[in-house]
């Protein structure tokens, strides 16, 4: 048991529990090494956006100018609220369609599922979160393979989730930064009673026991499964080596953050009272997931931002943003058609820097942390034009520093035609050293290969 | 809240003169034609909630600590669960806390474990014994009885009695056998009938959301359900557990999309006090449900278009009614409701914050009651507009554009023409006369077995629906979606088919669609692996 007091002794301490990190490898499965890369990316970051983007506020200005008036990319280029410019740590990537999805009918808000995946709605395959992690081990030696949070909805639906297991199936998300904390943190924290590590030790031995009867079980139902079902038994092997690295006591030494004060955020849900609370739990989340990279308790992590209706954040806009903003907005986009009205234009881009902000937040802890330089950010949402529900002409920002596969400090127009977000996906993992030249699945196989020329 | 009584045995007696007999035992048919695929799959949080209760005797909180479950086909029973590493994690954390102190001398356990010493094997044998046959739902092995005893063995280890069992509780609550319904069946090269020990967990689970039950069981080692007649007279049995009314409620809201009802809100210019009243209306839902699936066995007309509802006190004024005495059944169709599609609960859901949405009302009735498969705009390649706000215009007029470009009107005269029928509720699902000062226009059309109706509004569609052979054969295809836990359209076909011989008490209301779905073929075989 851990109880309250131990956590001001333990902030800023080498936490050690039930060290047994030298026996851990030998119990980890082998995974296939990652092929040769010079000097791959470490730490992946994939954030969902609410609400598609105003493009008239988004395109950089001409010498990469992000700051001007209106523009919702000002954020990056905010030192005084962010200590630095991240200026020269982001790519504009224009031009991006979820074609996937177009192809799989995952359109409108279903295709959040697609910007990870790379496949529609009956695609079989991880996101590039899970896919990095899981398969490709990079979440094989910390105590989590990966972080998958989410703000105001917990629910693992289409329209509401960015990482999926292999096999298809969403993941679950974390709402509550207290949930988060103890997720990442709570195995790492010393209880000073001195009976404490009596039990624990005991909780050790009953726990190697539960999971050999475990892996015994899962096994048996396994070799009498039939194939189709293999992937989410995996998962479940997956899910007990995870478990099993908690049970055993893996070692961290780090800053563990202070303990989030639930009083702060007496509700979290969507729709349940948790909207005035959104941009608190939208920090915090934030903070403990970069934490959790600086501790080394994962590498990978994923964050479904909240709509952002009835938030009252900005009293500028109206109540119901979703409605009353992101379906309001009009914009001609790129091919000229259609109305514009440039109130709805900035009204959405008001909407669009809010939530940039968090996002140049999370830039600024990964370069507190020294992780900026090895991070691969990608941030998107599900459509480009909210009004019109278009999973075509997706903004989306690349930040960090890729481990050296991203020149940064600029705008990257694919243009008007739409180019598949699959790859963006194969870029992804080239930067972490897979090479392999395609990512997704779809029943046009044609736009799952090539990559995007971003040094 | 008052509850009302779960009475099932009142219409037990229309659908099978089985209803408390023993019925012969006769052999099955044999394998059809189209069969389901085998399958694995992880309980819905519900029924590990559920499950968990029945290990242990009492309350859990399993199901607020796991994660939500994902859905498929709109169901939480499906074979797409998985066990990931959150809710593996919250599961363990969740098993640790609940058998910290765990009382022995409940009737759950057997008589000798209250005052057991740890060396008493014969007690722990016993015990251990009776919760693997809970938790695995059927008869353990003797292999398996020792493995659990060697885990009794380690918890007990310096320890007590009680320790031991809680660290095979542990195990259990964690345990692949526990946490997957399998429908394997016995193996072989060619087509399978699930094992006697299969039946009965799927029977069961099927049927009341809860485990077997100890005679069950013992029919289920008795190889009765291995004929139909034994399976609709076990299944019978368990409808009157009073467990079975949340399986039902669940499947209706499921069904209907009434799930997101708890994650709406409304403008203030549309009501006030909005999370209340989404409150009460979920109450009115499953009460109504309680009702229509106690008395009436689940009648696809009552349920529709029955004239009545079970109103909470919270929702009486909303509705213009005066309040009555608890769970007691008020008439309605003074007040234009008449059934589930009118009471507040699907008319919130299927509507915008601040103004209605024909199209969201449209399409849940054309998908979750006819089961037609809709094309997105952007499939056809057409681009939303969400037609803007306007305080001049009613509804109806600003929609006018689908009505008016041909591409949008291929998909929207149907989907507009029954959304439109309910235009007299607003976004709360508040009665209304006028919109933008004008008298609200609620007539609309449906194309339904094969007919075009002109109808004057929802009440004209409700009497339609409850009376059409097109949504008693979707109600099938969505109990075998349930049941199976996914979309298998040729199964669907072949069992809808099979239905057109039976009763309308059979096919045209909900029990009698899963009873018959039990006894069929399509329940106890699967195809090759």
């Amino acid at each position: 048991m851990i109880r309250r007091s131990s956590l001001s002794i333990s902030r800023r301490a080498a936490l050690t529990a039930l060290g047994a990190g030298a026996a851990l490898a030998a119990l980890l499965p082998e995974v296939r090494p990652l092929r040769a890369a010079s000097s791959p990316a470490k730490y992946f970051i994939g954030v969902y956006m609410p609400h598609g983007m105003a493009r008239e506020f988004w395109v950089p200005r001409p010498g990469f100018q992000i700051a001007y008036e209106g523009s919702s990319l000002a954020p990056f280029d905010d030192a005084v609220s962010f200590g630095r410019s991240f200026r020269d740590q982001i790519v504009t990537l224009e031009g991006l369609d979820l074609t996937a999805g177009l192809r799989a009918s995952t359109v409108g808000h279903d295709a959040s599922r697609v910007i990870l995946t790379g496949s529609g709605k009956d695609g079989q395959n991880a996101s590039i979160d899970q896919f990095l992690a899981v398969e490709q081990g990079l979440g094989k030696d910390t105590p989590l393979s990966s972080l998958v949070l989410g703000v105001g909805s917990a629910e693992p639906a289409l329209q509401w989730c960015i990482s999926y297991a292999k096999g298809g199936t969403a993941l679950p998300k974390l709402i509550n930064p207290l949930a988060t904390f103890n997720h990442a943190f709570g195995q790492f924290l010393v209880d000073p009673d001195p009976a404490a590590s009596a039990r624990a030790a005991r909780e050790q031995r009953l726990g190697k026991s539960l999971l050999d009867y475990w892996r015994a079980d899962l096994a048996e139902l396994s070799a009498r499964s039939p194939k189709a079902e293999r992937d989410k038994l995996d998962q479940h092997a997956t899910a007990l080596r995870e478990l099993e690295k908690r049970v055993l006591g893996q070692t961290v030494t780090c800053a563990v953050p202070s303990r989030p004060d639930p009083t702060q955020f007496p509700a979290v849900g969507s729709y349940q009272g948790g909207e005035p609370y959104f941009d608190l739990i939208s920090e915090l989340q934030i903070d403990l997931m970069v934490q959790a990279f600086a501790c080394g308790v994962t590498r990978i992590g994923t964050l479904f931002l909240a709509d952002l209706s009835r938030t009252h954040f900005d009293p500028d806009l109206p109540e119901d943003v979703h409605t009353d903003v992101a379906h309001r907005y009009a914009s001609p986009g790129r091919n000229g058609k259609g109305s514009s009205d440039a109130a709805s234009q900035a009204r959405l881009a008001r909407q669009n820097r809010y939530v940039y902000g968090k996002i140049a937040r999370i830039l600024q802890r990964l370069s507190a942390s020294g992780l900026l330089e090895e991070t691969v950010l990608v941030a998107m949402s599900d459509m480009g034009d909210p009004s019109k529900h278009s999973s075509r002409q997706v903004p989306t920002l690349l930040a960090g520093g890729w481990g050296g596969a991203l020149r940064a400090g600029r705008h990257i127009d694919l243009g008007a035609e739409g180019t598949p977000s699959n790859r963006l996906l194969v870029s992804v993992q080239q930067a972490f050293g897979v090479e392999s030249d395609s990512y997704g699945q779809s029943a046009d196989p044609s736009i799952l290969s090539g990559t995007l020329a971003l040094t | 809240m008052t509850t009302r009584p779960w009475v099932v045995c009142y219409w037990l007696f229309a659908l099978s003169s089985s209803c408390g007999t023993a019925a012969p035992a006769t052999t099955s048919r044999g394998a059809p034609e189209q069969s389901l695929e085998p399958a694995v799959r992880r309980l819905s949080v519900a029924e590990l909630e559920a499950s968990a209760q029945t290990l242990l005797g009492n309350a859990t909180e399993l199901a607020a600590a796991l994660p939500p479950d994902a859905r498929q086909s709109d169901y939480s029973r499906n074979v797409a669960q998985t066990v990931d590493s959150l809710l593996l994690g919250q599961l363990f954390d969740a098993a640790r806390s609940a058998t910290a102190a765990l009382d022995l001398s409940q009737p759950r356990f057997p008589s000798c474990a209250r005052f057991a010493l740890p060396d008493d094997r014969a007690c722990a044998e016993n015990t251990v014994n009776a919760l693997a046959r809970t938790a695995f739902r059927r008869d353990p092995s003797a292999l398996e009885v020792e493995q659990l005893l060697a885990l009794f063995a380690v918890g007990s280890d310096g320890s007590d009695f009680q320790s031991g069992i809680a660290l095979v509780m542990r195990a259990l609550l964690g345990s692949p056998k526990f946490m997957y319904a399998t429908t394997l069946g016995e193996g072989g090269p060619g087509p399978t009938q699930l094992s006697s020990q299969e039946l009965g967990s799927e029977l069961s689970l099927l049927i009341s959301g809860q485990p077997p039950d100890e005679e069950l069981l013992l029919a289920a080692s008795r190889g009765e359900l291995a004929s139909a007649p034994g399976r609709e007279r076990q299944a019978l049995r368990l409808l009157q557990r009073p467990q079975s009314r949340e399986l039902y409620r669940r499947f209706v809201q499921e069904w209907l999309g009434l799930v997101g009802l708890n994650g709406l809100a409304k403008s203030s210019q549309v009501t006030t006090g909005f999370p209340a009243l989404r409150e009460a209306m979920l109450v009115e839902t499953n009460q109504f449900v309680d009702d229509v699936f106690g008395y009436q066995a689940g009648s696809i007309g009552a349920l529709l278009a029955g004239g009545y509802s079970i109103v909470p006190d919270a929702l009486a004024s909303f509705y213009g009614v005066q309040p009555s005495a608890p769970g007691a059944r008020v008439a309605l169709t003074a007040v234009g409701r008449v059934g589930i599609l009118q009471q507040a609960g699907f008319l919130a859901t299927f509507a915008h914050e601040s103004e209605t949405a024909p199209v969201l009302r449209g399409k849940a009735v054309l998908t979750r009651l006819l089961c037609l498969d809709l094309p997105k705009p952007t499939d056809l390649g057409v681009d939303i507009v969400f037609p803007p706000a306007d305080a001049h215009a009613t509804t109806r007029e600003r929609f006018s554009r689908h009505a008016t470009d041909a591409v949008c009107r291929s998909c929207h005269e149907s989907l507009d023409g029954v959304g439109f029928l309910f235009e007299n509720f607003d976004a709360a699902g508040q009665l209304r006369t006028s919109e933008s000062g004008r008298p609200i226009d609620t007539s609309g059309s449906i194309r339904l077995d094969g007919q075009q109706l002109q109808l004057s509004d929802s009440v004209e569609l409700s009497s339609a629906l409850a009376n059409s052979e097109q949504v008693r054969r979707c109600a099938a295809r969505q109990v075998l979606r349930f049941a199976a836990g996914k979309t298998d359209a040729a199964v669907e076909q072949a069992f809808v088919d099979a239905l057109q011989g039976k009763s309308l008490e059979r096919r045209g209301t909900f029990l009698g669609l899963f009873l018959e779905f039990v006894k069929s073929d399509w329940f106890a075989w699967r195809k090759p692996q």
